[in-house]
C-alpha cells in the first residue's frame, strides 16, 4: 500500500483526476438518505449532511465533521473495497476522502449538489489519484506536481431533497438485470467486459442494459439534472 | 459551438463511474468541456453513485481513523500550490489547454504529408497511446481501419467521414469494425486528442507506402 505520510492532503481535487472532471461540483442531486439518515430524520437527532457540510464551511464545526465522519466514512471505505482496493488503503482514502470534505467544504453548494454525490465523486476521485500515483510511484519516484483545476460550470438551480427521493425511486424501478449491471460498473470498478464475462452476457447486451437503464433514469429524472 | 457526435452511454458510464483509464478519461472529458447534454448525464449518474454509496453497508473503521482525520483537519493549511507553467497550444479552447496542461507532451513528429502527432504522456491501458492529431487543412488521411478501439475529440478544426463532420467536442468511437477515410474541412488545420489501443493498419497504396513510416 501507499505510504502517504510525505504526500500532502490538501490538493486531491487539484489532481489530474479531478481536472477530468469540468465539474467541480458533482450537481449530484441528493441529500442524505439510507435507512440511517431515515432513521436521524425521524427522530431528530441528527442534522442533514447537507447542512453539515455548510456548518463545517461556515465556522469549521468539528462536532457537524464527527457527525459526517461517522455517516459517510465508512461507506467510502465499502465503496472503494467493493471496487477492489485493498483495506488498509480504502481506509486511508476514505480518511482522506473526508478531510478533502473538511477542506473543500467551502465549494459546497447545497442548492447544486447533494451531499453523497459530492462525496461519491471525491472519493472516486481519490481513487483514480490513488492507482495513478501508485503507477507513477513504481515507474519512477517522481512527486506530483500540482496540477491547475477547471472552473466549475454554471449549474441549474435543484431541489435537492425532492431530487434525492426521485433518483432513489427511479433506482428502485430498474429491472433487477439492468440494477445489477449498474451496480457492479458503479462498485465494483469493472470494465464492461469484465461485467459481460462476471454475469456470463455478451458484451453487447451489458452495454445495451446500461443503456437502457441509463434511458429510463433520463427518463424519469430528465427535468431534475 | 453544436456538438454532434457524443461518446456512447457505456463510455459515459464508466467515466462517471471512474473505470475509464486515464487516456480516454481525458478524451472524454474534452468533450464535456464542450458538450452541455452530456454533462447533463454525468451528472445524473454521480447522482445515482451517491444514492448507492449512501445505501451501502458501512465497513469497519479503524478505532482511529477518526482521531486520524481530525489531526489532519488540525494541522495548518499548507500554501496554496503555484500552477504549473504549461505550454499553450494555440487555437484551443481554455477548458481544452487546462485539460492538457498536467501532461508533458511530446514533440510534434511528421506521420504522413501534411499529418503529425505528438504523444500525451497520460497512462492508459496497455498496448495504448494518447496522442494529438494534427492534419493540414484539405488533408486526406489514409484509408485505415484499427486493430483496437480509437477514441477521439476534436479540439480545433473539423474533418469528415462516413458518418458525418466532426467539429470541436465531437467525439468518434472507432473499433477495429470501423473502416474509414476522414477528411479535414478546407479553411483550417484541425487537431483531436486521440486514446488509442492497438495499431492504425493503413489500406490502399497511398497506406502501403506510408506504412513504414507510419509509427502510429
Amino acid at each position: 500500500m501507499l505510504v502517504r505520510t510525505d504526500i500532502p492532503v490538501q490538493t486531491p481535487a487539484a489532481g489530474a483526476a479531478a481536472a477530468l472532471w469540468p465539474m467541480e461540483r458533482p450537481a449530484g442531486p441528493l441529500r442524505p438518505g439510507g435507512r440511517m439518515a431515515t432513521i436521524a430524520r425521524a427522530t431528530g437527532s441528527v442534522r442533514d449532511h447537507d447542512g453539515l457540510i455548510e456548518a463545517i464551511a461556515a465556522r469549521g464545526d468539528r462536532e457537524a465533521f464527527k457527525a459526517l465522519f461517522a455517516h459517510f466514512a465508512p461507506r467510502v471505505k465499502a465503496f472503494l473495497m467493493k471496487s477492489g482496493t485493498a483495506p488498509d488503503l480504502a481506509e486511508e482514502l476514505a480518511q482522506e476522502t473526508l478531510v478533502t470534505v473538511w477542506r473543500k467544504a467551502a465549494l459546497f453548494d447545497p442548492a447544486k449538489a447533494g451531499a453523497a454525490a459530492w462525496i461519491f465523486a471525491i472519493a472516486r476521485n481519490l481513487r483514480i489519484d490513488a492507482a495513478r500515483r501508485q503507477r507513477r510511484e513504481m515507474l519512477h519516484a517522481m512527486a506530483e506536481e500540482p496540477e491547475p483545476e477547471l472552473a466549475a460550470p454554471p449549474d441549474q438551480d435543484m431541489e435537492a431533497g425532492e431530487r434525492q427521493v426521485r433518483v432513489r425511486a427511479a433506482l428502485d424501478h430498474l429491472p433487477g438485470e439492468q440494477r445489477r449491471i449498474v451496480e457492479l460498473s458503479f462498485f465494483e470498478g469493472r470494465a464492461h467486459g469484465d461485467i459481460a464475462g462476471l454475469l456470463d452476457i455478451p458484451l453487447g447486451t451489458v452495454k445495451s442494459r446500461l443503456r437502457l437503464a441509463m434511458n429510463r433514469m433520463r427518463t424519469l429524472l430528465g427535468d431534475l439534472t | 459551438m453544436t456538438v454532434a457526435h457524443h461518446p456512447t452511454e457505456a463510455t459515459l458510464a464508466a467515466f462517471a463511474a471512474g473505470t475509464l483509464d486515464e487516456g480516454r478519461m481525458l478524451v472524454v472529458a474534452a468533450h464535456l468541456a464542450a458538450c452541455p447534454d452530456c454533462r447533463k448525464t454525468v451528472r445524473l449518474l454521480e447522482a445515482t453513485g451517491g444514492v448507492m454509496l449512501d445505501d451501502l453497508s458501512p465497513a469497519d473503521l479503524a478505532a482511529d481513523g477518526l482521531a486520524r482525520a481530525m489531526a489532519q483537519i488540525d494541522r495548518s493549511d499548507a500554501a496554496p500550490v503555484a500552477p504549473r507553467r504549461a505550454e499553450v497550444i494555440p487555437g484551443l479552447l481554455p477548458a481544452h489547454q487546462a485539460l492538457l496542461a498536467p501532461y508533458d507532451m511530446g514533440p510534434w513528429r511528421w506521420v504522413g504529408p501534411g499529418v503529425s502527432w505528438r504523444q500525451v504522456d497520460a497512462p492508459t491501458l496497455p498496448g495504448g497511446r494518447v496522442f494529438l492529431l494534427k492534419a493540414a487543412a484539405g488533408t486526406a488521411l489514409p484509408d485505415h481501419t484499427h486493430t483496437g478501439t480509437e477514441l477521439t475529440c476534436v479540439l480545433t478544426g473539423a474533418f469528415r467521414h462516413e458518418h458525418g463532420r466532426y467539429g470541436p467536442g465531437d467525439v468518434d468511437e472507432a473499433d477495429d469494425d470501423v473502416d474509414h477515410t476522414p477528411v479535414v474541412e478546407a479553411g483550417s488545420e484541425c487537431i483531436c486528442l486521440v486514446a488509442m489501443q492497438g495499431r492504425l493498419k493503413l489500406n490502399g497504396l497511398l497506406g502501403k507506402v506510408l506504412q513504414p513510416f507510419v509509427r502510429l
